[in-house]
């Protein structure tokens, strides 16, 4: 199983400022940067949000293989929404959705490259916390998270893995032997995440 | 050590090509006592389903099973905090993207500040020469060290009874014995399945599972020739294409 298409970047221990950030100001700032992709009208904007993103990337000392790691499983999808909306809303409209898109992935990115996953989850059952008068459990909210943010490397290694499988058998060509394996293989991944969490005794209410 | 006791235990599923269900474990009696005990028999033949039946992640259709005198049904959640559970592919189980969040992960319920929780995790890990290896992507481990990984996550809690569905399936020689060495060290009561006759000999007790059934039940070498022997008249009495 292959399981390194991770859309975002796995933390990197540092004591640089932005490591050292409240998790509230990186919160924020990802919040921010996604209302951002919905006001910017302009590419120029986007292109300098970008540029000063990257440049707390680097300044994070998480380096550019990480910065170019959290971007390059979306190149492909980039282009081809940029290509389309090219075609369809001219240059600099598909300039702009491009670099939003690229701009909310690079802050998700800055978050996760420098916030160890436990410290995420301490923040998501804090932030949760007001919804347990309404019977929510906030630690649930975060295994949610912790969850999401080790699926997603898992069903892209799955796709890979199908997809060499299709090539290997002649059927590159043919959506269901790509969508349908990946599809059956992700839920028995969610069932056996599922019995895995239960045999821990994860996820359960607090007594 | 904690006893787990089989009463009359009987697990069926229901399936879509038989008016009749599936019979998985048939009127099993058992009580294990010993420190390690294996859990030996061909394919489908109801090993895996036993062990689950000690975590509470299937629950009998008849009879009861108890945990240190903790019924696995209505107690399920104390059981589920004195028995842990290590499945063949660490993959499924390990449910965070590095060890140290994962093994972090067993410690929340447990442990509430984090610098603490972090001491905790570290030391799990420490305790089974994992500590380097503690922020790398679970993706980047080998498959024995992922497992290991997964048995400390299972281990920071302290759970008397480890109970490990067969661990060293996917496993190369070195980290096979790796995994041995690391069992043969444990405190706790172990009761694991496996296709591996060289493990099994390392064991206390050994049952053989045939059919849903308990075949043999005794010391570890005679358990292994039992199994043979049920083995090869399997393999004799097959009708051949």
């Amino acid at each position: 199983m292959r399981g390194h298409g991770f859309l975002l970047a796995n933390y990197v221990p540092g004591t640089s400022l932005i490591h050292r950030a409240p998790l509230a100001l990186k919160f924020l700032l990802v919040f921010g940067c996604g209302l951002a992709s919905f006001i910017i009208v302009d590419w120029r904007m986007s292109a300098a949000v970008l540029a000063a993103l990257s440049g707390l990337f680097l300044l994070s000392g998480t380096g550019l293989k990480k910065l170019w790691g959290a971007i390059r499983p979306l190149a492909a999808v980039l282009l081809v929404i940029g290509v389309f909306q090219w075609w369809m809303l001219g240059a600099p409209t598909a300039a702009r959705i491009v670099l939003n898109i690229t701009v909310c992935v690079v802050a998700a990115s800055l978050l996760t490259a420098t916030t160890p996953v436990q410290r995420l989850l301490d923040g998501v059952v804090k932030t949760a916390a007001p919804f347990k008068r309404f019977g929510a459990d906030p630690e649930r909210f975060a295994l949610t998270i912790g969850i999401m943010l080790r699926s997603i490397p898992y069903i892209a290694g799955t796709f890979a893995d199908v997809r060499d499988s299709a090539r290997a058998r002649g059927l590159e060509r043919n959506p269901r032997a790509l969508v349908l394996p990946v599809f059956i293989t992700s839920v028995a991944f969610a069932r056996q995440t599922g019995e895995a969490l239960a045999a821990r005794g994860l996820g359960e209410a607090e007594n | 050590m904690p006893a787990v006791t089989f009463d009359h235990v009987t697990v069926a599923v229901e399936t879509d090509h038989s008016p009749e269900p599936k019979v998985l474990l048939d009127g099993i009696n058992l009580q294990l006592s010993e420190k390690r005990i294996g859990v030996i028999g061909a394919n489908g033949s109801g090993k895996s389903t036993l062990l689950r039946l000690v975590n509470g992640l299937v629950q009998p259709t008849a009879g009861r099973v108890t945990v240190d005198g903790e019924d696995t049904v209505r107690a399920v959640r104390k059981v589920r905090r004195n028995v842990g559970f290590v499945f063949t592919d660490p993959l499924s189980q390990l449910v965070m993207p590095t060890g140290r969040e994962d093994v972090e992960l067993s410690l929340r319920r447990i442990v509430k500040n984090g610098a603490e929780r972090r001491r905790q995790a570290e030391a799990a890990l420490d305790r089974l020469g994992l500590l380097h290896l503690a922020d790398q992507s679970i993706y980047e481990l080998s498959g024995g060290e992922r497992q290991l990984m997964a048995l400390a996550a299972v281990l920071a809690v302290d759970p008397q009874v480890l109970v490990l569905d067969e661990p060293s399936t996917l496993l190369d020689l070195r980290n096979r014995e790796l995994l041995r060495a690391t069992l043969t060290g444990l405190e706790q009561q172990v009761i694991m399945s496996t296709h591996d006759l060289e493990l099994a000999l390392d064991m206390d007790r050994v049952l053989v599972i045939e059919q849903g059934q308990v075949a043999f039940d005794g010391a570890p070498a005679d358990a292994v020739a039992a199994y043979r022997a049920l083995c090869l008249d399997g393999a004799q009495t097959r009708p051949r294409r």
